[in-house]
C-alpha cells in the first residue's frame, strides 16, 4: 500500500515521539554511565574528594596486582564453574520429568518453580537460618540421618558452597521452564520414527533430544554464565563476603571498593575488567555452541 | 525394568518437589511458632515443620515495631514497584510500537543501538549512575528508584516480538478511519496486546519487588527503605529472633506467591518467549 508523502512524514514524526522517552532514558541511564564509567576508570575518583585526577592506567595496573581483586575473580569463577554445569543438568532433569502436559506434571512444575518467585533477599535471610549450625533445618536433617553438623557459612572452605546451593535452589526452576519450552518444540514424529526403528530410550535422548535442544542449551548456558560471574545478591546477606573474604565475588568487591571505601575510579576499573571478561566468555561460548541444527 | 524405571521417576519427582518446597514451608510454618519452639524441635519429626502451639505473636511484633515497621517497607515497595510497572508499560510499549509498526528513517540503526544496551550490565554502570543520581540530588528520593527503571531494553525487545503478531492492516484500518497514531496505539494496539502487557507488567513488578543492590546504594533513610533491604537488616539486628525473621520473610513472599499462582500462565509465557526467540 502506498501512502502520500505527508502521511509518511506524519508517521515518522509520531514514531520519534513514541521512542523519545526510551531514547532519553537509555542515553542518560545506560550509555552515558557506560562512557563515564570508562572515563572514571582512568581517574583517582572519590565522592569525598571531588578533585579527580587522571592517573592513566594506574587503576588497572593496581587491580591486576591486587590479590583481593584477583581472588574475587577466582571466587566468581569457582561459583560459575560449579553452578553452570550442575544447575543446567538439574534443570534439564527437572524438565524431562515434567515437560509433558498433564495435570500432575503441571502441579510439579508449579512446585519446582516456587523458589524462583521467592525474592533473593527473602531467600537469603531464610537460608541463613536454614544453614545455622545448631538449630538450622539443614543441620537438623543432616543430624537425624546420622551425618555430622556443618557450619556452612563460617567455614572458609564451605561458605561458597552454601551460596551455590542457595543460588541453584532459587534458579533451577527458571531454567527448567526454558527447557520445558525447548522439549515441547521437538516434533513428536521424530520420536515415533525412532521407535519404529527400534531405538532405546537412551538412544532417543542422545540422538534426538539433546541435539535438538542445542539452541535452548546455548541460551541457558550463556545466560547462566553471565549471571553466575556477576553473582552478588546472596553474598551480601548470607556472608557479607566472609569468612575471611572467601565469598567475596567480583561484584561484591566492586561494591565494597566504590561504595564503602569510596574509591569510585578503582571500582569502575574493576567493573570494566569484569565486563570485558564476561563479553569475551559470551563470544567464545556463542562461537563454540553455534547451532546449525534446524528442525 | 519398565516398572522400576517408573518408580524411580516418581521418587525423583517427589524428592525434587520436597527440596523445592520444604524451605518455603519451613519459613511459613515457622513464622507461626513461639520463639523457643524453633530451637527445640531439631530432629526428624512432625514438629520439625509443624508448630506445636500456633501463634500470631511474630506478626504482631514485626508490624507493630515502630523502629522497623514492616508495613511501611511493604507500602514503600508496592508504591515504587507499582509506579515503575505503570511507567515502564507505557514507555516500553510506546517504543516497541514504533519499532515494530511504524516506518521511520534510522529505525534499524536505532533498534540496533537499543539492543546493544542489552550487553551492558548494571554492575558496570552502577558507579556512574550513582554519581548521576547524586548530582540530581536524588539520593534518598524515590526518583532514584523509579526513573532509571522506567525504561527497559529487554522489555522493549520482548514487546516488539509480541507486537509482531498484530497485523499492520488492523492499524492501518484505524488510520483510514481518521485516528491519530496515538489513537491507534491506545485504542487498537494496546487492547490487542493485553496478555503481553500483563506478562511484562508481572516481570517488571517482580523485578522491583526483588531489587536489593540499587536501593541499598541510593536509599539511606531507613523509613524510605525497600522491602528486601529492610528484611536483610532484620537478620543482622535480631539474630535470635527467628520467628520474626520468618514472619517478615513470609509477609514479603505470600502476596507475590498468590499473585504468581493467579498469573502463572503469563509469567511462564514470558520465559518461554525470551528463551525460544531470544
Amino acid at each position: 500500500m502506498k501512502f502520500p508523502v505527508s502521511f509518511s512524514r506524519q508517521e515518522e514524526r509520531a514514531a520519534y515521539l513514541f521512542i523519545l522517552p526510551a531514547v532519553i532514558s537509555l542515553a542518560l541511564f545506560t550509555f552515558y554511565p557506560m562512557i563515564n564509567a570508562f572515563i572514571i576508570s582512568f581517574k583517582e575518583y572519590s565522592l569525598i574528594n571531588p578533585d579527580s585526577t587522571f592517573i592513566g592506567l594506574t587503576n588497572y595496573k593496581d587491580l591486576l596486582a591486587d590479590p583481593k581483586f584477583i581472588s574475587s575473580l577466582v571466587h566468581s569463577f569457582h561459583f560459575a564453574l560449579v553452578v553452570i554445569p550442575v544447575q543446567t543438568i538439574i534443570a534439564l532433569v527437572m524438565a524431562l520429568l515434567v515437560y509433558k502436559s498433564s495435570l500432575v506434571s503441571g502441579l510439579f512444575r508449579t512446585a519446582y518453580f516456587m523458589p524462583v518467585v521467592i525474592a533473593m533477599g527473602v531467600a537469603s535471610t531464610l537460608f541463613k537460618l536454614i544453614y545455622n549450625k545448631d538449630f538450622g533445618l539443614l543441620n537438623s536433617l543432616l543430624h537425624s540421618v546420622g551425618l555430622p553438623q556443618v557450619a556452612f557459612l563460617s567455614d572458609t572452605k564451605l561458605a561458597m558452597y552454601g551460596i551455590m546451593l542457595l543460588a541453584m535452589w532459587k534458579s533451577a526452576g527458571f531454567f527448567m521452564i526454558v527447557f520445558v519450552a525447548g522439549l515441547n518444540s521437538i516434533p513428536s514424529d521424530l520420536y515415533e520414527a525412532a521407535e519404529v526403528d527400534g531405538a532405546t530410550r537412551l538412544q532417543k535422548f542422545f540422538k534426538i533430544t539433546l541435539p535438538l535442544l542445542k539452541r535452548t542449551m546455548t541460551f541457558i548456558i550463556i545466560i547462566t554464565t553471565m549471571d553466575a560471574i556477576k553473582i552478588s545478591g546472596p553474598v551480601f546477606i548470607l556472608t557479607a563476603g566472609g569468612p575471611a573474604d572467601s565469598t567475596t565475588t567480583s561484584v561484591y568487591f566492586i561494591y565494597k571498593m566504590a561504595f564503602q571505601q569510596m574509591e569510585m575510579g578503582y571500582g569502575s576499573a574493576a567493573a570494566f575488567i569484569l565486563f570485558v571478561i564476561v563479553m569475551f566468555i559470551s563470544i567464545i561460548q556463542l562461537r563454540l555452541l553455534k547451532s546449525d541444527v534446524e528442525y | 525394568m519398565e516398572r522400576a524405571g517408573h518408580l524411580l521417576k516418581w521418587m525423583l519427582m517427589i524428592v525434587i518437589a520436597l527440596i523445592s518446597l520444604i524451605p518455603i514451608l519451613w519459613m511459613i510454618l515457622g513464622s507461626f511458632r513461639p520463639r523457643q519452639e524453633l530451637f527445640q524441635y531439631v530432629s526428624l519429626e512432625w514438629h520439625l515443620l509443624f508448630p506445636v502451639k500456633w501463634t500470631l505473636q511474630n506478626y504482631i511484633a514485626i508490624f507493630s515495631d515502630s523502629s522497623k515497621p514492616l508495613g511501611v517497607f511493604i507500602k514503600n515497595t508496592v508504591f515504587v514497584a507499582g509506579l515503575v510497572t505503570l511507567l515502564s508499560l507505557l514507555f516500553n510499549s510506546m517504543a516497541a510500537f514504533a519499532f515494530s509498526k511504524l516506518k521511520f528513517r534510522g529505525r534499524n540503526l536505532l533498534f540496533a543501538v537499543f539492543l546493544s544496551a542489552l550487553v551492558i550490565p548494571g554492575e558496570v554502570t552502577m558507579v556512574p549512575t550513582y554519581l548521576l543520581i547524586h548530582a540530581f540530588h536524588w539520593t534518598d528520593s524515590y526518583n532514584a528508584l523509579i526513573i532509571p527503571a522506567a525504561v527497559s531494553v529487554f522489555s522493549i525487545f520482548l514487546l516488539v516480538q509480541f507486537f509482531a503478531d498484530v497485523p499492520r492492516e488492523l492499524l492501518e484500518a484505524g488510520k483510514i478511519d481518521g485516528a491519530s497514531w496515538f489513537g491507534i496505539y491506545a485504542k487498537i494496539l494496546i487492547p490487542s496486546a493485553v496478555p503481553a502487557l500483563i506478562t511484562m507488567g508481572l516481570i517488571t513488578f517482580l523485578g522491583q519487588w526483588d531489587s536489593y543492590l540499587w536501593p541499598l546504594i541510593v536509599i539511606n533513610d531507613e523509613s524510605k527503605q525497600m522491602l528486601q533491604v529492610a528484611i536483610a537488616t532484620f537478620t543482622n539486628l535480631q539474630s535470635t529472633e527467628w520467628g520474626k525473621i520468618l514472619a517478615a520473610d513470609t509477609a514479603a513472599s505470600v502476596p507475590i506467591l498468590i499473585l504468581f499462582l493467579f498469573l502463572q500462565k503469563y509469567y511462564v509465557q514470558s520465559i518461554v518467549s525470551s528463551g525460544i526467540k531470544g
